[in-house]
């Protein structure tokens, strides 16, 4: 095995800035998007008294999600000692902080009252798992910042595997809060399952993953330095697994809640009478975010990298589907005040609530991935991230 | 009546600590602006001036220059204190109640066709110092601007004697027509 | 206004008996009082002087008897007015803010079939007090639930948290506000039991609109109008399985 050398991206090159102009004028619109929201109010958007949270949280909750899975490669290398991962583990490490912090962006910017975050910064209600999270991710920015420090600062390498299993053990806590922000809501059928924080974790696992991989390939390809076999293929075993695990996840999830008479109906609303629901989760969350990226990742296609990007792609729209149809599916069926009773109401109670996403909605929410990715695009630049060669030469740890 | 302030007042009035810590920046030019006045008070175009309008008779809860400083803390108290706890004292000992709604219905002013100013016209109490100043305030996009019931200045004359007994449902929805019946002298700048 | 006297008298009084008498000969006086157009019934069980705290000796609650034929529009018409709701002028309809709403539940097995009001419950164990990160839902020691907007931010997490949708968020900018109930857009509202009608010595809007078919009062004092009749008749809470223990109870549910 050669000797791994770490080296920053040329930044002045026609290369770098397209994808910073281009990431950086997603982010732009998205900011725009999120000024027309506040300052006319939410009536602009498709979110109304039924439809609490829309298409915002479900980007923000997916980067934020994907940030804590992102760190896996960087976790696996460091805490379970894997060296085939080590080469990896800065890139894990600062994609984490990038993608936390577009879903943190998008998060507060839909807010009904931005201005005052700083509010949410000094008055806390600790029974509030929302504050726990607002000190999850502070945090986690806090420990990854210093996990990165101790791999890229030489006299410091040996704290890297303390400061590793800390993050490691800070994201579970991370994405278990996440997962529980839905899981502590008694009130609604389709949230309230213990099920919920352990599924978000294997979710994390995945869609982290997917996003890792489409960068680490993006930015191999546009810097024309080498990515060799090894890795990439090591690393699209791990997500089939991972896409397989979420899958099955998803099955235990449904099927619990079938037995549970309780639980039934948001279950077949979502499985058999959902509308667009029911369209999201068969069709775009099974097939095509589970099935054909498994296809794809271990069927004779698996060793083209087009398609283990397509794969990847397809993981993200399927895990985009997954959190629609789990947050805004879950809150468009209508909760019982009555169990058992048919009721209505001026405020449309028993009613399956309609809701279609507003542009502005959406900018906003794709506007998170340009920040992160805008983020990623100033990092590799500015500090040594990225290896000069993941050539297998370099790579695999048994190569001569 | 209006009271012609010379620059002296506000330079007093702005340049304590707590103004100082928000905004340096502004209390930094306040002083450039003073520092010119000063030399020449008469010469009121050479700077900005501040016109308040002066409220008569009734005594404030505290006299005018504590007033002038410590109303935002008197508010952030009083707001938690009534909100919070339901504490809902009269301020001075009995005669005002402590209240943002006090505030406005002592304050409020009327142009010159008799109708009370909003909050978006620079006539507004509030407006006219806190753009002076630079501070942005965001009571009122929340709290009512102006006083409930016609042309008087006390809260006496609004909800409290409203009987719902005799409500009929379908009959209310709050039209501009309504709002005028509320308040029937309002202007507005939006027009 | 002789009911307040009888009705004080009969706080004094710690003998059951003669309190119940006195109450039924109250509340035959109330519905006497109720038809006479600008009379005004106070609530006497509190006598908090209005410089002190709340007190959690105090618990505010509401009996809604949906037996009564009342037309419960009747009470989102005084609670609409009371607050200046519907004031929006660009929001959908299922954006508009709705502090109480009538809804009719019909057994599909049996056909039988109610309407009765449903607003802030009040609850004991309040979701939204809990999931509020900042603490602007909050729970008042004499047991109502209101929102401090001057810190709330606008997550709307206690909106998804409350099982009885009893929370609006205001989509707008909002002008002509009433000067009793301030709101704004970007944060989030409910029935606030007409605070500052009861810190007065008020029964809440829809209580007065109701005819006497809500009876609003101090859960606490078990002398109090509402505790006797809820021990002599019972009482239902909406979704009790949920143990949250709201202050508004139901009759004929």
């Amino acid at each position: 095995m050669k000797k791994l050398h770490f080296l920053e991206v040329e930044g002045n090159t026609k290369g770098f800035y397209t994808f910073l102009g281009l990431f950086g004028l997603i982010s732009v619109i998205g900011m725009l998007a999120a000024y027309y929201m506040e300052h006319n109010g939410h009536w602009v958007t498709g979110m109304s008294n039924q439809i609490i949270w829309g298409t915002p949280h479900v980007f923000a909750i997916f980067l934020i999600v994907a940030a804590s899975g992102a760190l896996n490669v960087a976790s696996i290398s460091s805490v379970f000692a894997k060296t085939a991962y080590k080469p990896l583990a800065r890139l894990s490490g600062m994609l984490a902080l990038a993608l936390l912090s577009g879903g943190l962006v998008v998060l507060l910017l839909d807010l009904g009252r931005p201005d005052r975050l700083i509010v949410a910064m000094t008055k806390f209600n600790f029974v509030s798992i929302f504050t726990w999270n607002i000190f999850l991710y502070t945090g986690f920015m806090g420990i990854v910042g210093i996990y990165l420090w101790t791999m890229m600062d030489r006299p410091y390498n040996n704290l890297t595997k303390k400061a590793g299993m800390a993050a490691f053990i800070w994201r579970l806590v991370l994405t278990t809060g996440t997962g529980s922000i839905f899981g502590f809501l008694i009130a609604r059928e389709a949230y309230d399952s213990a099920l919920l924080a352990p599924m978000f974790i294997i979710m994390s696992f995945s869609f982290g993953l997917a996003f890792f991989l489409l960068v680490l390939m993006g930015s191999y390809k546009y810097t024309d330095r080498e990515l060799g076999d090894y890795i990439v293929n090591r690393l699209k075993n791990l997500l089939g697994v991972f896409v397989a695990a979420v899958f099955y996840f998803v099955i235990v999830y449904h099927i619990a809640n079938l037995y549970s008479a309780d639980h039934r109906g948001i279950t077949t609303f979502i499985l058999a009478d959902g509308g667009i629901y029911t369209f999201l989760f068969w069709v775009v969350q099974i097939v095509l975010g589970s099935l054909l990226p498994l296809g794809l990742l271990y069927g004779p296609t698996g060793n083209n990298r087009t398609m283990i990007g397509l794969a990847s792609v397809l993981v993200i729209i399927g895990g985009m589907a997954q959190l629609y149809v789990i947050i805004i599916g879950g809150q468009a069926y209508p909760m019982h005040l009555f169990p058992g009773m048919e009721v209505s109401s001026s405020f449309y109670d028993g009613v399956v609530a309609s809701y279609s996403p507003s542009l502005p909605e959406v900018l906003l929410g794709l506007g998170g991935f340009g920040v992160t990715l805008l983020l990623v695009t100033v990092a590799v630049a500015a500090l040594k991230f990225l290896p000069a060669s993941l050539a297998d030469a370099v790579a695999d740890p048994h190569s001569k | 009546m209006r009271l012609q302030l010379n620059i002296d007042f506000s330079f007093n009035s702005f340049f304590n600590k707590k103004s100082l810590q928000k905004l340096p920046l502004a209390v930094a030019g306040l002083a450039l602006i003073a520092s010119f006045n000063t030399v020449n008070a008469s010469q009121s175009d050479l700077g900005p001036s501040i016109t308040i309008q002066e409220t008569s008779g009734e005594k404030c809860v505290l006299p005018s220059e504590e007033m002038r400083r410590q109303h935002p803390d008197l508010l952030k108290h009083d707001r938690i204190k009534t909100l919070r706890e339901g504490v809902r004292a009269k301020a001075d000992g009995g005669v005002l109640d402590g209240s943002l709604k006090q505030c406005v219905n002592c304050h409020a002013v009327k142009d010159d066709n008799n109708k009370y100013v909003r909050i978006d016209n620079d006539q507004h109490f509030c407006v006219s110092c806190h753009q002076y100043a630079a501070v942005s305030i965001d009571c009122f996009q929340c709290h009512r601007d102006i006083p409930e019931g016609s042309g008087d200045f006390h809260a006496l004359s609004n909800h409290k004697e409203v009987n719902y007994n005799a409500v009929v449902p379908g009959t209310y929805s709050l039209t501009v027509q309504d709002m005028a019946n509320i308040a029937p002298e309002v202007h507005s700048d939006d027009n | 206004m002789t009911i307040n006297i009888e009705n004080e008298k009969q706080q004094d009084t710690t003998e059951i008996e003669s309190s119940r008498r006195n109450f039924i000969f109250g509340s035959v006086a109330a519905a006497g009082l109720s038809v006479a157009p600008g009379v005004m019934l106070y609530q006497t069980a509190n006598a908090r002087s209005l410089s002190e705290k709340a007190s959690s000796k105090v618990r505010w609650g509401m009996l809604v008897d949906t037996s009564k034929q009342v037309d419960w529009n009747k009470c989102v018409e005084a609670c609409n007015k009371e607050h200046g709701l519907n004031n929006e002028t660009h929001s959908r309809d299922d954006q508009k803010t709705q502090y109480i709403r009538v809804v009719d539940v019909t057994n599909k097995g049996t056909g039988y079939s109610m309407s009765l009001p449903v607003m802030c419950q009040h609850c004991e164990q309040a979701p939204c007090v809990d999931v509020c990160p900042t603490g602007a839902s909050m729970t008042r020691p004499d047991g109502i639930v209101l929102v401090d907007r001057h810190r709330c931010i606008g997550c709307r997490y206690c909106m998804m948290a409350c099982p009885y949708k009893a929370r609006s968020f205001v989509h707008e900018v909002l002008s002509d506000q009433t000067e009793n109930t301030p709101r704004g857009k970007g944060c989030v509202e409910s029935c606030n039991m007409c605070v500052n009608r009861v810190d007065n010595g008020q029964d809440p809007a829809c209580v007065e609109a109701s005819d006497g078919a809500i009876v609003f009062g101090d859960l606490n004092d078990p002398n109090s109008a509402i505790s006797t009749l809820l021990k002599e008749h019972g009482g239902k809470q909406i979704r009790a399985d949920l143990k949250l223990n709201p202050g508004v109870h139901y009759q004929g549910i």
